[in-house]
C-alpha cells in the first residue's frame, strides 16, 4: 500500500454516496463473523491487519466517514462521485502492490462492478454475495446462494488477488463496536481523467426520490400477497384485509411484476427484508428469493391452495385454501377484537 | 443505433420439488421435466429494447434490434417470437463444447450453454464476441441469471468490450441520436442519468416485465426469417480454454433447509380455517404486539 506497509486484506468503502454507513455495518460484521482463517494462513485479527480503502468526494465528509471504517488503518482516496471508472483505476493501481491479496466490498451494484472489473484486469477471481469465507494457504473458499437461492454453492478461488462482495444479509448483522483509526494515506485519484481525457460514463445525473419502504422494514405485523391472489382485485382485497388488521402490506415479485401492486411493496431479495413478529403469507409458493425477505419473522402463517407448496413447510402454521378468502375471514376475527390497551 | 439483447432460456426452478433440490448434495439437479422459460430479467430487457425502438421511431430515429442466446435449440421458439416482434437479427451461439468438456450442468439434456453455467468470465467472453459480431452500440442483458446468479456477466462483458456498464436498469429513454437516458437503482437509491454509447446496460426490477405477444400476421411475416447459428470458433473464442481458465471453481452444492414446524390448521371452510389460525396460533401473538 501507499504507506509502505503491505496489507493482505483491503476493505473497500464508498463514501461518495449515501450508502457508506450501511456498507460499513455489513463489512464490519462480515470481518468479525464471516471470515475464518486456516491456522497456516493466520495473520491475526482482520481489523488489525487489514486496511480500509475509503473513497470520498467531499472534504467535509472525511471525519465522519473515517469513523465508519471497519479496520484501524484507513487509506483515504478522493474521487468525484459516481465515477466507478476512476475508482477501478485507483483499485487497479493498489492491487498491483505486493501483498494485496483479498479485497472485500459490501454487496451492491457498485461493488459488483468494481470487483468484477478488477478481477478481469488482475487475473484474480471474483465471488459476489458471499455468505462466509475461509482463507486457506493456497485458496479462498466461499459459500454463496445459487439456483435462485434454492441451493448453496461452495466455490474455490485460486489465483490472487481475490475480489469478494458480501451477501446483503450482512447489513442486518449486529454492528461492531467502534474502534480507533489511523490515517495511513490521503490521496486523490483525479489525474486519470486529466491525463486520458476519459469522459465520465454518466452525465446529467439526477437522484430520484426513493419510495418509502420504512413501514415494511419496521412492521411488527405484516401481510404478504403472492401470485395466488389471482388478480389485481385479489391483491386489493388482501391489502384491505391487512389494513383492517392493522398490518403492513407487501407483495411477492410476481405480483409486482404483474403490476398488481407498486414495486415499492416488494418483499424479498429484490425488495425489502422485513423482520415482523407475525407474518401472514397468502398465495405465495415460497420461492427462496421471497423467503429471504421474511425469514427473520418471529412467526409465519401461510395460506395456499397447494399443500405441497414450499411455503407450507417453511411456515410455522399453514392453512390449505384460498388465501384471499381465509385472510378476509381472519380480518373479521382480528378486527372484531377490542383494541389492546396501550402498553 | 444498433441494440443487441442477450437472453437466456432457463428451467423454471420454481417448478422443482423439494426432493429435487435435496438430491443436489450428490451434485445432480435434474431439470428435465420442468418447462423452459425466459429468464425474468432478460424478458424485461427484451421488452425494454422494443419500447426504446418505438420511442426512437416516434422521434424519426432508426434502431436496429438483434437478439441472441448462448443456447441449444431450446432457444429457437423464443428467437422465432422475437423475429416476429421485429428483432431483425436472431442468433444462437452453440457453446456445447464447454458442456462436453466440463461434464457440468443439469442432468439429462443440459442444453448447449450448460457448460457455462458457473463460468461467468467465459460466458461473458462469448457474449462480448456476439455483441461485436452484431455491431452493437448497446448491449442489453439481464442483471443476473440462474443458476450462477452472481451478477458479474454484464460487467465482465463491459470490461472485455471496453464499455461503461450500468446495472439495475429499470427504464431506458432516447436522449438524442446516440445517447440514452437511463433510470437505475444505485446503492443509494434510484438515479436517472444520460449514458453515452457504446455501453452495456443490465436490466433489473423494471416495471416493464412482460414481453409483448406478436400477432398471427407478425408471425407469418417472419416465418421465413432464418436464425443465425454461430459457433464460438467463428468468433475466435476458444470456449473450452476459457472455461478452463475460470479462476473460480464450484466445488459442491448443498440444499438450504428453511423449514419450520409446518403445522396444518384444519377446518371445513375458509372461515373455519381462519378461526383455527386465529384461536390456536395468532390471537395471543397479535395481542402482544
Amino acid at each position: 500500500m501507499k504507506d509502505g506497509r503491505p496489507h493482505a486484506l483491503t476493505v473497500v468503502l464508498d463514501g461518495t454516496t449515501g450508502a457508506a454507513a450501511r456498507q460499513a455495518r455489513a463489512l464490519g460484521a462480515f470481518l468479525r463473523d464471516g471470515v475464518s482463517r486456516a491456522p497456516e494462513a493466520d495473520a491475526g485479527p482482520a481489523e488489525a491487519t487489514g486496511i480500509t480503502l475509503l473513497f470520498y468526494a467531499d472534504e467535509r465528509d472525511k471525519e465522519r466517514l473515517v469513523r465508519l471504517a471497519p479496520t484501524r488503518d484507513v487509506h483515504l482516496m478522493r474521487v468525484p462521485p459516481r465515477r466507478p471508472d476512476l475508482m477501478a483505476a485507483a483499485l487497479e493501481a493498489l492491487a498491483g502492490d505486493a501483498g494485496a491479496e483479498l479485497f472485500v466490498f459490501a454487496g451492491g451494484p457498485l461493488a459488483t462492478e468494481l470487483a468484477t472489473r478488477l478481477a478481469c484486469r488482475t487475473g484474480g477471481g471474483v465471488v459476489t454475495d458471499v455468505l462466509d469465507a475461509a482463507i486457506e494457504e493456497a485458496a479462498l473458499i466461499c459459500r454463496r446462494g445459487v439456483y435462485s437461492g434454492h441451493l448453496t454453492g461452495r466455490v474455490e478461488l485460486g489465483p490472487r488477488p481475490w475480489w469478494v462482495t458480501t451477501d446483503a444479509g450482512w447489513c442486518d448483522a449486529p454492528p461492531s463496536a467502534p474502534g480507533e483509526h489511523r490515517i495511513a494515506a490521503d490521496t486523490a485519484w483525479l489525474a486519470a481523467e486529466d491525463d486520458t481525457g476519459a469522459a465520465a460514463p454518466l452525465a446529467d445525473v439526477e437522484a430520484l426520490e426513493s419510495p418509502s419502504t420504512s413501514d415494511l422494514e419496521t412492521a411488527r405485523f405484516l401481510v404478504v400477497a403472492g401470485r395466488g391472489a389471482g388478480s389485481r382485485q385479489g391483491v386489493e382485497r388482501l391489502e384491505a384485509a391487512a389494513r383492517r388488521m392493522g398490518a403492513a402490506f407487501g407483495v411477492t415479485r410476481p405480483v409486482a411484476m404483474n403490476a398488481w401492486a407498486p414495486m415499492d411493496r416488494l418483499i424479498g431479495v429484490s425488495g425489502t427484508r422485513a423482520a415482523p413478529a407475525v407474518c401472514l403469507v397468502a398465495g405465495a409458493s415460497g420461492a427462496p428469493a421471497f423467503l429471504w425477505g421474511i425469514e427473520r419473522a418471529g412467526f409465519i402463517a401461510a395460506v395456499d391452495t397447494d399443500e405441497h407448496a414450499a411455503i407450507v413447510a417453511e411456515a410455522d402454521v399453514a392453512a390449505i385454501d384460498d388465501g384471499v378468502a381465509v385472510l378476509e375471514a381472519l380480518a373479521d376475527l382480528v378486527a372484531g377484537e377490542p383494541a389492546a390497551p396501550p402498553a | 443505433m444498433r441494440i443487441a439483447v442477450g437472453f437466456k432460456v432457463t428451467p423454471d426452478y420454481e417448478a422443482l420439488r423439494a426432493s429435487d433440490w435435496a438430491r443436489a448434495a450428490a451434485g445432480v439437479v435434474d431439470t428435465r421435466y420442468v418447462r423452459r422459460v425466459l429468464d425474468t430479467f432478460d424478458e424485461s430487457a427484451l421488452e425494454l429494447a422494443l419500447r426504446l425502438r418505438d420511442a426512437r421511431a416516434a422521434q424519426g430515429r432508426e434502431t436496429a434490434l438483434a437478439a441472441f442466446s448462448v443456447a441449444g435449440r431450446e432457444a429457437d421458439p423464443f428467437l422465432k417470437t422475437l423475429q416476429a416482434l421485429g428483432f431483425e437479427r436472431a442468433a444462437r451461439m452453440d457453446a456445447s463444447g464447454a458442456a462436453a468438456a466440463t461434464g457440468a450442468g443439469d442432468e439429462g439434456d443440459p442444453g448447449a450453454g450448460a457448460g457455462l453455467d458457473f463460468a461467468p468470465s467465459a460466458t461473458a467472453q462469448v457474449i462480448a464476441a456476439c455483441a461485436r459480431e452484431l455491431g452493437a452500440d448497446v448491449l442489453l442483458l439481464g442483471c443476473r441469471s440462474g443458476p450462477g446468479d452472481d451478477g458479474t456477466i454484464p460487467f465482465f462483458a463491459a470490461e472485455m468490450l471496453g464499455h461503461p456498464c450500468v446495472t439495475q436498469v429499470t427504464a431506458i429513454e432516447p436522449a438524442g441520436e446516440d445517447g440514452l437516458r437511463v433510470t437505475f437503482v444505485a446503492d443509494d437509491g434510484p438515479v436517472r442519468a444520460t449514458v453515452r454509447t457504446p455501453c452495456v446496460l443490465a436490466v433489473g426490477n423494471a416495471i416493464v416485465s412482460h414481453l409483448r405477444v406478436p400477432t398471427l400476421n407478425d408471425r407469418l411475416a417472419a416465418r421465413e426469417a432464418a436464425i443465425a447459428g454461430l459457433q464460438p470458433a467463428d468468433l475466435d473464442v476458444d470456449v473450452v480454454a476459457a472455461v478452463g481458465r475460470e479462476p473460480v471453481v464450484l466445488t459442491c452444492l448443498a440444499p438450504v433447509d428453511r423449514s419450520r414446524a409446518g403445522v396444518i390448521a384444519r377446518g371445513a371452510t375458509p372461515a373455519a380455517k381462519a378461526r383455527a389460525l386465529y384461536e390456536e396460533h395468532l390471537r395471543a401473538r397479535l395481542a402482544r404486539l
